[in-house]
């Protein structure tokens, strides 16, 4: 017990501050628009309604490719007096839509690498 | 006796807040870093590119080639360290002495498939090969 109080209390000593940012870039891709579209059915017109105009649009061999993106960072800073471990971690949520001459859905490719970012302080391992 | 442990448990800890003093470990990733042994199961000329994107993702760019698609997904690993020495002089300096050492390392790659017009993946490789970038201050 003495063990931990004496260790609560060099924490409180060495502890400088911590602190937590987060920046995001681009809308939220939700999963059920993501779903909603399907392939050789969805138009080009109820793409860009349900998900407006897309990030960048490229030419994929004769095809429109739409592509949709979000990036969410989160910086964890553990700020002791005399040593300092912060880490920042940025991933993103994509989406492509290839469009084919006829204008409907021809391939979709998605996935929400965000979902599972966490805070982390800790610089060292994986 | 029960307090002799206590004591060098403080004693140790001062040492080392002493030893680390000006300190800084930091650490930017972006994406999860790929490896040969994560991108193993991609058979060239079978695999289509919905398997990989269910491994491993959907991909940061897809760009026309003559030949099909380029599928490129990029990752990088960013390591800085860095050591203030002139904070060991701080309790006896007027001023605020500095004696840094740092070193940065970026392991930034990317990973590239080919894509034949119906989505299989004809090729593969990773970029550039950079090796995992070290913690260490020491820039010599």
């Amino acid at each position: 017990m003495r063990l931990v109080g004496l260790l609560l209390v060099m924490m409180m000593l060495l502890l400088n501050a911590c602190a937590f940012s987060r920046g995001t870039l681009g809308d939220e891709l939700k999963t059920e628009t993501i779903n909603s579209i399907k392939k050789g059915v969805t138009t080009r017109a109820e793409v860009l309604a349900q998900l407006g105009a897309p990030d960048r649009v490229l030419q994929l061999n004769g095809r429109d490719l739409f592509q949709y993106y979000r990036y969410d960072a989160k910086v964890g800073s553990l700020l002791l007096i005399v040593v300092n471990f912060s880490r920042v971690s940025v991933k993103s949520d994509d989406l492509f839509v290839v469009i084919n001459r006829e204008g409907t859905v021809e391939e979709v490719i998605a996935s929400k690498r965000t979902e599972g970012l966490e805070f982390r302080f800790w610089p060292f391992g994986d | 006796m029960t307090h002799r442990p206590l004591a060098l448990l403080v004693l140790l800890s001062t040492a080392l807040g002493i030893l680390l003093s000006g300190c800084n470990v930091a650490r930017l990733t972006i994406n999860t870093p790929l490896t040969p042994e994560s991108v193993a199961f991609i058979a060239e000329g079978r695999t289509t590119l919905a398997d990989v994107v269910d491994t491993l993702g959907a991909p940061d760019s897809i760009t026309d080639a003559e030949m099909g698609s380029i599928v490129t997904y990029r990752f990088l690993n960013a390591k800085y360290s860095r050591v203030n020495f002139g904070w060991l002089l701080k309790p006896w300096s007027p001023v605020d002495p500095d004696f840094v050492f740092s070193r940065s390392g970026l392991g930034a790659d990317a990973f590239e498939l080919l894509c034949d017009p119906n989505w299989i993946v004809t090729h593969y490789a990773f970029v550039r090969h950079r090796p995992e970038p070290p913690f260490t201050p020491y820039p010599f």
